[in-house]
């Protein structure tokens, strides 16, 4: 009886872990579909929508190379050009032109509209989450894979992230965003897939807040180049260099 | 088969010769390689103590071009011209003041940035900014600074730009040598007597009539220049700095000679003098999500201030000082970015007799609070800045509102409030409580 349990736990545990590994492969094959290439330089719009408002639209070229290295200069509106963001793994500096130095902020800062610093520093689900599959479902005709990503380290933006990604090609569909309270932040949904450099894109992504849902963010990604970047782009004493 | 093939080709040529000849023509590339922006602000302050008056009227336009010659070599030239109508507004100040700050044309920035390899090299009219807390001045040691409106501009304004030579070296991924030379031994610039934020004479020990000397030093000496070196590194998250720099002293001391007269009392002549210092200085911040910590200490060796002790042969002592700062940033209701931020200057003495401005006692102690939030989706941003000096409750309050009317338009409200004794860092400022309005067009 004791032999029997004790192949019953380790069946389980075996099935729980290749669950788990299965589970790690969805993110980081979902990462690749949210990045062009191990370094690249792309810009990105984001036009910020509310209720009775004219949109509000900021503008950036975000360079990026390897998981966790990228820096955003912001070139749109004219108030914010000189400005830029450097995110290195976890730690994030703003370069202002009035500070005359790059200065330490956190990553859950708000950046513009419903977006978050880390939502433009970074795309590397696979290495801030753990990632569980919690089923099957269908979003807007797309049969995904649903999966409860859980922040390895406070460091980053969102405690918790629910994630349905596609079965076929494994791309990012939608996305939950949030608190270390459970409360819902945001939900996001990635649209208009393009082949780039050999890679399938998804090239835009729409925050929606979770409780005043008139307000919303739509991140467009264009003007894509992937090539090798130098490593001094992400230091914080070239920033200013760089503005 | 060929021939299909051929007129297949001829076609794509045909095709590409045609989009060629109608391609729009873009610009030229000398023109993509350059950025130019600028923008004009309207400044109007009203003194709120009596008189009250309209205390600046001032119109102020920047201009900023970077040409890049290519990804790793830059120009950057950038030029503002100030006029302050407030003078012509008000006969409240005098004719020296007028001269001093009606108007403005000024290089801020002429500086050519190249990067071979794992050193950049920066040469020209810029300014260098060391340390890791923002609006504080702690390691920030490497520019003098225009104090005739007190600290209130943004620091950027604040900071005079030197002609200097910046080196940096990569030593590794993350770790830093920066070298600073510079022959622009310039000084402060103070107020003039009658100005608005003029500073509050130091008491002096003597009825006697007195002479002040003039201060003005060359700005450029080789026998005077300046330097200094930082190391800096990120390890594990942590920023971490070690600087040194030579300099001479930015604020003037007044040496103090009794000079006998023929006829009637001795003359006290004041002679402005900028003793030698060596400052070192440590840095260091930290990112513990989702608080922000940073620290700085500088120990300025050499340090000598004005004393008022009648028993002092010159009317100077010297005190090696330390200053320093801790300070935290954090998010409320990821709503309010609040910073609170506490720093002490040091004396290595006794501060007997040395009790005026910035210093208050032996160990001064200053706590600020910064609380910014925003509104429609940081269209409106309110501030509130709060500075006490804890030893004699001096404080500088400052709200302001921002309001961002368009992507290039910004409306800026607010106070500056000083209360204070005054021989205190912000009560000598107690009459210039102001109200103040500033447009600003971004292009």
């Amino acid at each position: 009886m004791f032999k029997w349990a004790l192949a019953v736990t380790l069946l389980l545990s075996v099935a729980g872990r290749a669950q788990g590994d299965e589970a790690a492969e969805i993110v980081r094959d979902a990462d690749r579909a949210r990045r062009p290439g191990e370094s690249f330089v792309w810009k990105i719009t984001i036009t910020s929508f509310e209720a009775n408002k004219s949109p509000a639209v900021d503008g950036f070229e975000v360079f990026v190379k390897g998981v966790g290295r990228s820096f955003v200069k912001f070139v749109a509106p004219p108030r914010n050009v000189g400005r830029s963001l450097l995110a290195l793994g976890r730690d994030l500096w703003i370069y202002l032109p009035d500070a005359g130095k790059p200065v330490r902020i956190p990553f859950s800062q708000r950046l513009v509209g419903q977006v978050a610093n880390g939502d433009i520093a970074r795309t590397d689900y696979a290495g801030d989450y753990d990632a569980t599959l919690v089923g099957d479902e269908t979003f807007g005709g797309v049969a995904c894979r649903v999966l409860d990503l859980k922040a390895r380290t406070k460091d980053v933006t969102y405690a918790a992230i629910k994630y349905w990604v596609s079965k076929d090609g494994r791309r990012p569909v939608k996305a939950e965003y949030y608190a270390g309270t459970g409360t819902l932040l945001k939900t996001g949904v990635f649209e208009n897939v393009k082949e780039i450099a050999g890679h399938h894109l998804v090239t835009r992504l729409t925050l929606v807040d979770a409780i005043r849902k008139d307000k919303k963010s739509v991140l467009d990604y264009r003007e894509i180049t992937v090539r090798d970047l130098p490593d001094k782009y992400f230091d914080k004493n070239y920033m200013k260099t760089l503005d | 088969m060929r021939s299909t093939v051929a007129a297949a080709v001829a076609l794509c040529l045909v095709t590409a010769a045609y989009a060629e000849e109608t391609a729009p023509e873009g610009p030229p590339d000398w023109l993509k390689a350059l950025r130019l922006k600028g923008r004009i602000a309207e400044e109007f302050a009203y003194r709120l103590h009596d008189p009250g008056d309209v205390s600046k009227l001032r119109t102020t336009g920047w201009l900023e071009s970077k040409y890049s010659f290519s990804e790793s070599a830059n120009l950057r030239l950038a030029a503002r011209a100030r006029y302050d109508a407030g003078f012509d507004a008000t006969d409240r100040y005098p004719a020296n003041v007028e001269r001093d700050q009606k108007t403005e044309l000024e290089l801020r920035e002429a500086l050519l940035s190249i990067s071979r390899g794992d050193l950049d090299v920066r040469l020209g009219r810029q300014q260098i900014v060391w340390g890791e807390a923002v609006s504080t001045f702690v390691t920030d040691v490497v520019n003098p600074r225009d104090f005739r409106e007190f600290i209130l501009p943004d620091f950027s304004e604040l900071r005079i730009p030197i002609w200097a030579l910046d080196l940096t070296y990569r030593l590794a991924p993350g770790v830093n040598l920066e070298g600073v030379w510079t022959p622009d031994a310039r000084i402060n610039k103070l107020p003039k007597h009658g100005a608005e934020f003029e500073f509050a004479p130091i008491p002096f020990r003597f009825r006697n009539p007195m002479v002040r000397l003039p201060d003005n030093p060359d700005e450029f000496s080789l026998s005077r220049s300046e330097g200094g070196v930082r190391l800096s590194a990120l390890v594990r998250g942590w920023d971490a700095s070690l600087l040194y720099y030579d300099e001479a002293d930015k604020n003037p001391v007044l040496r103090q000679r009794r000079v006998s007269q023929a006829f009637g009392p001795d003359v006290i002549v004041l002679e402005p003098e900028h003793p030698r210092l060596h400052i070192v200085g440590v840095t260091l911040a930290k990112s513990v999500e989702p608080v922000v910590f940073r620290s700085e200490v500088a120990v300025t060796v050499g340090k000598q201030y004005s004393t008022t002790d009648p028993l002092s042969r010159d009317g100077i002592v010297r005190r090696d000082t330390i200053d320093y700062l801790v300070s935290a940033d954090y998010t409320f209701f990821s709503a309010v970015d609040a910073t609170l931020q506490v720093s002490q200057k040091v004396l290595t003495g006794s501060a007997a007799h040395l009790t005026y401005g910035a210093v208050e006692a032996r160990v001064t102690t200053s706590v600020a609070l910064r609380l910014t939030t925003g509104f429609f989706d940081n269209t409106l941003n309110p501030t509130v800045l709060f500075v006490v000096n804890a030893n004699r409750a001096d404080f500088r309050l400052s709200p302001r509102i921002d309001y961002l009317v368009a992507g290039a338009v910004t409306i800026s409200v607010g106070a500056d409030i000083f209360e204070g004794a005054r021989h205190t860092l912000y009560g000598q400022f107690d009459r210039s409580d102001r109200v103040w309005l500033t447009t600003t067009w971004r292009f």
